[in-house]
């Protein structure tokens, strides 16, 4: 017979077809078509990733051909879960998978892209628009307040650090999201628990794509050019004139005769529009008829709009899928190396580009600085002091080069046991090794003329994992199903490096560092109960050990409980048109965090000063030892998660999705606290102390709007509500956290009980009767009449309260045409390029002239100092942003290409928000400080299907 | 394989302290390190502090000690007043949230942790059991009294800042919350342990350069009895006097020119005799942004620009450091105009001849003395005590950090203080005090003679002021003086005006910071605040 897909009538390659109740089967070839040989009366079972399983029973026939359909619902599809697997409809916890099909599409350099504002619950942000750069990925708000709050992931079985090398972009930016088969999100803490001590911020198992029996290839290749169409509003060359000549500071005199002739936006000198471009080759098939296999090679070139900025990748990706003993032992072997190289620019050039003096040119033939301008001493050619560098020049001249190789994969035994097929025993290996070399070259270094810079970084980082699990299940009862797996697992990571520090500079030595090993242990198991397929219960238990802790603490126990009950089986709703799809879902679960900086942070140690460090002793350099810092009684900070679920599915699964609602209650924190001074050798440790508490609700439907005949449309919404609270703080005191707004030393934000953490810590200002601010007068908040520390207050933080993501996928005959919106709304983002910059005493430092914002016009504000903590600067930072819109055409061909894919798209294509300052998505911090702004990009691009 | 969970350092800066002592040497760099949290923030460079809640280059000690007496007095400005901390310091209205006096208040008790530490690796029991050599043993000996004399110093700091500290020997464990004890128990537990250790210090001048010996345990002791009317409500003038003729008695000479103890080579100079005891600093191995650092690029003038003239960049730091109204007028009157203790500069007028090389040559201006912006960084003299080039014109290795060491005690303050305690009534002689006076006046190329009809307390807070300017004694002089608080003596931007407005009482001690205060329930706030 033949499959085919219903909607097209496409063969589908690939197809499941098995013998109901056997092992009997077979898949579909490249033309869909299968052989294969029964008995009356048997039932074939056709199965395909996303589309709806159908049975059909054989009754003599010679061929049966079969038109599967698109599962909208996609209730009966896989999802990984810790160690195993489990299908959507029997799902206890809150696990939430994205396969290819529902992947963003547009301009997908990173892994992350492709889940971006897909998954209610899982915020994906960037600080900018540097090419390649990885993002922060929070699940639920993260859990800790100092430790970790970056997922779990976890790569074809192996868990990956969160920690970077040098020289890459980010710890994601070296995969090539065309290898990715699916991501699977696990939220709730029943099913993370399964990950002990790591996965209170949730985990993230990304499937890599397998080799097929069938042949097929696949040639992507797309272009993107970028542009920014945004800049800081600074004064123009003109502008500037006026302003200087208008004399605008009191009580000082700006040097008129400093002003030059020319006419320089130095945004548009430093910013250029971007080419880009992916390309990817993918082979899948069987290599000596026994070798599943999978090969793919990619490579990616973007430029980034700040120039000089360049991330290149080229991946290669191999896996070999095989099984034996009539599919007994399956093994999957999957080897990954990625080459990233990155050119950075150095971002604090765009804040010196806003900053220089727009009268100046970007030129003027000065051979001594290779015919780029400087504000140099009248008469020679040494640089004015403070009085800032050329950006453009500063960027030419300095070539920091970042090169990673990076090689990973893994090695995954599953054996059915040959006597007793229901007990499964699997094996992982996996390996996970970077290395980077980083380099820096320039010819001057920013604030010294005489001297440059030559030095180079080298750093590598390996992790090892072994897991080993025995499975068995029972599920053959219509009654009673269990599954029942233990396991134990092994990991450590090491990182070394050294640094040459600047060979130009002989008063300074390099050196090398090594940090401890982190050795990572656990014992887990797994009880899943199926009553009826109605009543479903899932226990958990993990026992953890971590070398981040002494012998006494290094050991915690965790586990989760869930149960689910399936509503919609029963016999009251059975036959309701309505609702197709019911399941009522609760959980409780406990995970523990250990992942903190510092790893030895235990023992008793002397840490010797490095080569600027040393002390003298009748003038001779004595090296010193200072002991560290130490808490013997550290341990795991434990995240408890209470959660209630409905799964719903309503008229014929048209439309599907969940609502959940949970808190969190982190306590031990791992916490960096004040401790009594004269106690210990600072003034501040990691500590377990305080509790934090984030309640959420998250809801998401998918609706197959369209989807019989030509028109399709399938949109899905997810909308997150989230709630974060320090409930308890170490002894209730205010601790200062976050950026330094000005100057040395300051705090803009602040961690207080019964706040949002990282809250703003500001003045509240006062306004005239026109309702101008003046400057640097605050509210006495106290009312002491003097206006100190005393009188800040917190105005918000930079956490949203609502996340929101739609997607949209249509397809009308061979057309497609999807776009994905992502909002946030509630955050607020300090402006310190504002704040920093928008006063007119900048407009003069000594014999320099420098550029300001234009929004130093609405405040008229003086001097930086008297005003960078106004609450004026801290602004709302709501957002709606066009993520993609891709719009393709596919042509079908019955020959050697079997299909071309041709189409366009715009990323970023738009963003409303109230925001003020350039781009109101600067990352988790919440601090505008120049950041690297994002390129609207236009997309072209090319799939070639043989 | 869970025995793998117990780690060892893989870095080979990091040792296991039960390792580090194998090589005998450790000894020696352990002290080292107790001194170097006198110099240095941490381990990993200038930039890096074992303290948080507070800026790294700032929680310096000396840097830190500097704001607490001179910043927050009526000798200095700074300009930037965005860094944290500052506006209220110097504005006299300070609160227990200021990040500088928690780093004066962490900083200083960290001295104490880590003297502490080094006592408990080096009693008796842990050298047995360590089969240490005899000839370590020996050095041990005067090793151990410098710890305690290190860490009776801190507290000394602490009963003067903040009039009473959290109180941990090395009896106490590690982490043990240490209970509060009040100024009179400090001055009684400081006063008791200099004298113990007076047999194991190295005699005074005899250590090597940058350790401390029997002179700085008189010279902390004369200061307590100094100051004993402030801290106990006592008379000790006597016992002042006698720790004075102690140090004056010693070996100690003043240095041949006043500058040579604010230059990059003060460590190898003539100053050498004159310091009692460095906060020792090298523009190579022990780089900081202590005092010296501080004092030197923040006093390059905005329109000048002399950085080169004191051996940093030509800029520095742009005019961070000027002098208030007040202190100007100290030398204002000709007697003062060849001292050479008088580096103002008043722009395009040079009083004292300093040549400034500078491009542009001239600065527009004469600097205004008064101050009425603190941003404004043309305004009010600046001052070019401090340098990095050595009395012989080389300039210091780096252009940033400085070579120059800061002299925390030098006998010109003995000097002074001998004279004080004589007018206080502490005995010694008007002719010793004269002399001393006068040795200074004539030290500094001033040839106007101290007469008898000038020794007034009045003279001496004067006096004081023009010696040991930027040298953090002022806060604690115009205390003694009854000057700091109230309306006695109101120095611009005093109380947040520009004029100066009286300040409570209660500013005469330092807040326990919040967090410190958080931190240890045994501390209570000191009144007021």
């Amino acid at each position: 017979g033949t499959v085919t897909d219903g909607t097209n009538g496409l063969p589908l390659p690939g197809v499941n077809v098995l013998v109901k109740g056997t092992t009997t089967g077979t898949s579909t070839d490249f033309d869909g078509k299968y052989t294969l040989n029964v008995s009356n009366g048997n039932v074939l079972v056709f199965s395909y990733l996303g589309f709806v399983t159908q049975e059909v029973t054989y009754n003599g026939q010679n061929t049966i051909n079969i038109g599967l359909v698109e599962d909208a619902s996609q209730l009966d599809e896989i999802v990984l879960i810790g160690y195993g697997t489990t299908t959507v409809k029997d799902a206890t916890g809150s696990v939430e998978s994205v396969t290819e099909e529902d992947f963003t599409r547009g301009n997908i350099v990173t892994a992350d892209n492709l889940i971006s504002g897909r998954v209610a619950g899982v915020n994906v942000t960037t600080d900018g628009g540097a090419p390649g750069s990885g993002s922060t990925i929070r699940i639920r708000g993260g859990s800790s307040i100092n430790a970790s709050n970056n997922p779990l992931i976890i790569i074809d079985g192996l868990p990956i650090t969160n920690d970077n090398v040098g020289g890459s972009r980010g710890i994601l930016s070296s995969l090539n999201p065309n290898d990715i088969e699916s991501f699977s999100v696990l939220k709730d803490a029943s099913a993370t628990a399964i990950y002990g001590s790591r996965a209170s911020n949730g985990v993230i198992i990304i499937s890599t794509k397998k080799g097929r029996k069938t042949f097929s290839a696949d040639i992507d290749t797309q272009y993107t050019f970028g542009e920014i169409d945004e800049r800081i509003d600074v004064l123009s060359a003109d502008e500037f004139r006026d302003l200087v000549n208008s004399q605008p500071i009191t009580g000082a005199t700006l040097d008129t005769s400093l002003l030059g002739n020319a006419n320089t936006d130095w945004q548009d000198e430093i910013f250029r529009e971007t080419v880009s471009a992916i390309h990817n080759v993918t082979l899948r098939g069987e290599l000596f008829k026994f070798l599943p296999t999978r090969f793919s090679f990619g490579v990616s070139r973007q430029e980034g709009a700040l120039i000089t900025s360049l991330n290149e990748r080229r991946n290669l990706s191999l896996s070999l899928n095989p099984s034996f003993f009539d599919d007994h032992l399956k093994v999957n072997i999957n080897a990954n190396m990625a080459f990233e190289d990155n050119r950075f620019a150095d971002r604090s050039q765009i804040g010196q580009a806003l900053r220089y003096d727009p009268t100046q040119p970007v030129r003027d033939g000065n051979p001594f600085f290779a015919g780029f301008y400087q504000h140099t001493v009248p008469g020679n050619n040494s640089l004015i002091a403070n009085g800032g560098t050329n950006p453009i020049f500063n960027l030419l001249q300095r070539n920091n080069q970042g090169d990673l190789n990076r090689l990973f994969g893994n090695i995954n035994l599953d054996y059915k046991f040959h006597f007793l097929p229901e007990l499964r025993a699997v094996l992982n290996l996996g390996y996970d090794h970077s290395e980077s070399n980083t380099s820096t070259f320039a010819r001057f270094a920013t604030q010294d003329v005489v001297r440059g810079e030559t030095s180079f970084f080298n750093q590598q980082r390996v992790n090892r994992s072994l897991d080993g699990y025995l499975n068995y299940a029972n599920d053959s009862g219509d009654v009673f199903d269990y599954d029942v797996s233990a396991g134990y697992s092994y990991q450590v990571f090491t990182n070394d490096g050294g640094f040459t520090g600047n060979l130009q500079d002989p008063q300074t030595t390099g050196d090398t560092f090594a940090d401890p090993d982190i050795v990572l242990i656990g014992f887990w198991g797994r009880l899943n109960l199926d009553f009826y397929d109605k009543y479903l219960l899932t226990l958990n238990y993990r026992r953890d050990g971590t070398s981040r802790f002494s012998e006494d603490n290094q050991w915690g126990n965790f586990g989760g409980a869930a149960l689910a009950w399936r509503l919609s089986d029963e016999d009251f709703l059975k036959d309701s048109n309505t609702i197709s799809e019911l399941k009522l879902r609760a959980s409780v679960g406990w995970n523990g965090q250990q992942e903190i900086g510092q790893t030895d942070i235990f023992l008793s140690r002397l840490r010797q000063g490095n080569e600027n460090s040393i002390f003298q002793f009748g003038n001779m350099p004595v090296q010193t030892l200072l002991p560290s810092a130490i808490n013997p009684d550290i341990k795991w900070e434990e995240t408890r998660t209470i959660e209630f679920g409905i799964d719903y599915g309503l008229f014929d699964n048209r439309f599907t999705g969940s609502l959940n609602v949970f808190q969190k209650d982190s306590e031990d924190l791992l916490f960096a606290a004040p401790v009594p001074d004269g106690s210990n050798f600072t003034n501040n440790i990691i500590q377990n102390i305080g509790e934090f508490r984030i309640q959420g609700l998250e809801f998401s439907v998918n609706a197959d709007v369209f989807r019989e005949g030509e028109f399709n449309w399938n949109a899905n919404f997810n909308a997150t509500l989230l709630d974060r609270d320090i409930t308890s703080l170490p002894f209730g005191a205010d601790i200062p956290v976050g950026p330094n707004p000005s100057g040395t030393g300051g705090n803009i934000q602040l961690q207080r009980q019964g706040e949002a953490p990282s809250s703003f810590f500001v003045f509240k200002q006062l306004y005239d009767a026109n309702g101008a601010p003046i400057e640097g007068a605050y509210v006495d908040l106290n009312g002491d009449n003097i206006i100190n520390d005393q009188d800040r207050y917190i105005r918000e933080n930079p956490n949203p309260n609502a996340l929101f993501g739609f997607q949209s996928n249509m397809t009308y005959k061979n057309f497609d045409f999807s776009f994905n919106l992502r909002a946030s709304v509630g955050g607020y983002v300090y402006n310190n390029v504002a704040s920093g910059n928008a006063q007119y005493a900048l407009l003069q430092d000594q014999s320099v002239l420098g550029n300001i914002p234009t929004s130093v016009f609405n405040t008229n504000f003086q001097q930086t100092s008297d005003v960078v903590l106004s609450d004026l600067y801290v602004e709302e930072a709501s957002f709606l942003r066009m993520d993609n819109i891709t719009l393709g055409y596919t042509f079908n061909f019955e020959k050697a290409i079997k299909s071309i894919r041709l189409w366009g798209g715009v990323q970023n294509a738009f963003i409303i928000t109230d925001y003020s300052g350039l781009d109101p998505e600067v990352g988790e911090s919440g601090f505008d400080s120049n950041i690297f702004p994002r390129t609207r990009n236009f997309l072209v691009g090319a799939n070639f299907k043989f | 394989c869970t025995d793998d969970l117990n780690i060892t350092p893989n870095d080979d800066d990091t040792l296991l302290t039960e390792d580090a002592f194998e090589d005998e040497s450790a000894y020696r760099s352990l002290l080292a390190g107790v001194y170097a949290n006198l110099a240095l923030t941490g381990t990993e460079g200038a930039e890096n502090s074992n303290l948080a809640g507070i800026d790294a280059g700032t929680s310096q000690f000396g840097r830190v000690l500097l704001y607490m007496q001179t910043l927050a007095a009526d000798q200095m400005i700074w300009s930037y007043e965005n860094d944290a901390g500052t506006r209220e310091l110097q504005r006299n209205i300070w609160t227990p949230q200021n990040p500088l006096i928690l780093g004066m208040f962490s900083r200083t008790m960290a001295s104490v942790s880590f003297a502490n530490n080094f006592l408990r690796e080096t009693t008796a029991e842990k050298l047995d059991g360590r089969n240490v050599s005899d000839a370590t043993r020996q050095d041990i000996v005067a090793y151990r009294a410098e710890a305690r004399l290190l860490r009776a110093m801190a507290y000394y700091y602490m009963m003067d800042l903040f009039g009473k500290a959290p109180f941990i020997t090395e009896n106490d464990p590690l982490n043990f919350t240490p209970p509060e004890v009040s100024r009179a128990e400090l001055f009684t537990f400081i006063e008791s342990e200099l004298l113990d250790i007076q047999s194991d210090l190295v005699a005074a001048g005899q250590n090597e350069y940058g350790r401390a010996d029997r002179g700085v345990a008189n010279m902390i002791l004369a200061k307590i009895y100094l100051n004993a009317e402030v801290y106990i409500g006592e008379n000790r003038y006597p016992d002042c006097i006698t720790q004075c003729e102690a140090l004056l008695s010693s070996g100690y000479a003043l240095a041949d020119s006043y500058l040579h103890n604010f230059m990059a080579d003060n460590n190898t100079n003539s100053a050498t005799s004159e310091i009692i005891f460095p906060i020792v600093s090298d523009g190579l191995t022990t780089q900081n942004f202590g005092p010296t650092t501080v004092m030197v690029n923040g006093s390059v003038g905005s329109l000048e620009t002399n950085g080169l003239v004191v051996g940093v960049t030509q800029g520095g730091w742009g005019g961070a450091l000027r002098v208030r109204r007040e202190f100007a007028e100290l030398f204002a009157d000709g007697i003062f105009s060849q001292d050479e203790r008088n580096t103002l500069i008043e722009g395009v007028n040079v009083p004292n001849g300093v040549t400034i090389v500078t491009t542009p040559p001239t600065p527009p201006t004469p600097r205004p003395v008064d101050i009425v912006d603190i941003s404004n960084r043309d305004t009010g003299f600046i001052l070019q005590k401090y340098s990095n080039v050595s009395s012989d014109g080389t300039p210091g290795i780096d252009q940033t950090f400085v070579d120059t060491d800061f002299p925390l005690f030098r006998l010109a303050d003995v000097y002074l203080m001998y004279a004080e305690a004589y007018l206080r009534g502490g005995g010694g002689s008007e002719s010793t005090a004269l002399g001393l006076l006068n040795e200074l006046r004539d030290r500094a190329n001033n040839d106007e003679v101290v007469e008898s009809s000038d020794l007034t307390l009045d003279f001496i807070l004067d006096e004081r002021s023009r010696e040991l300017h930027w040298e953090a004694h002022r806060r604690q002089d115009l205390i003694r003086f009854n000057r700091y608080t109230g309306g006695n003596y109101n120095w611009a931007w005093k109380g947040n005006g520009s004029n100066g407005i009286a300040i409570p009482a209660h500013f005469n001690v330092y807040p326990i910071p919040s967090l410190s205060l958080a931190s240890n329930p045994e501390l209570n706030q000191n009144t007021g605040y």
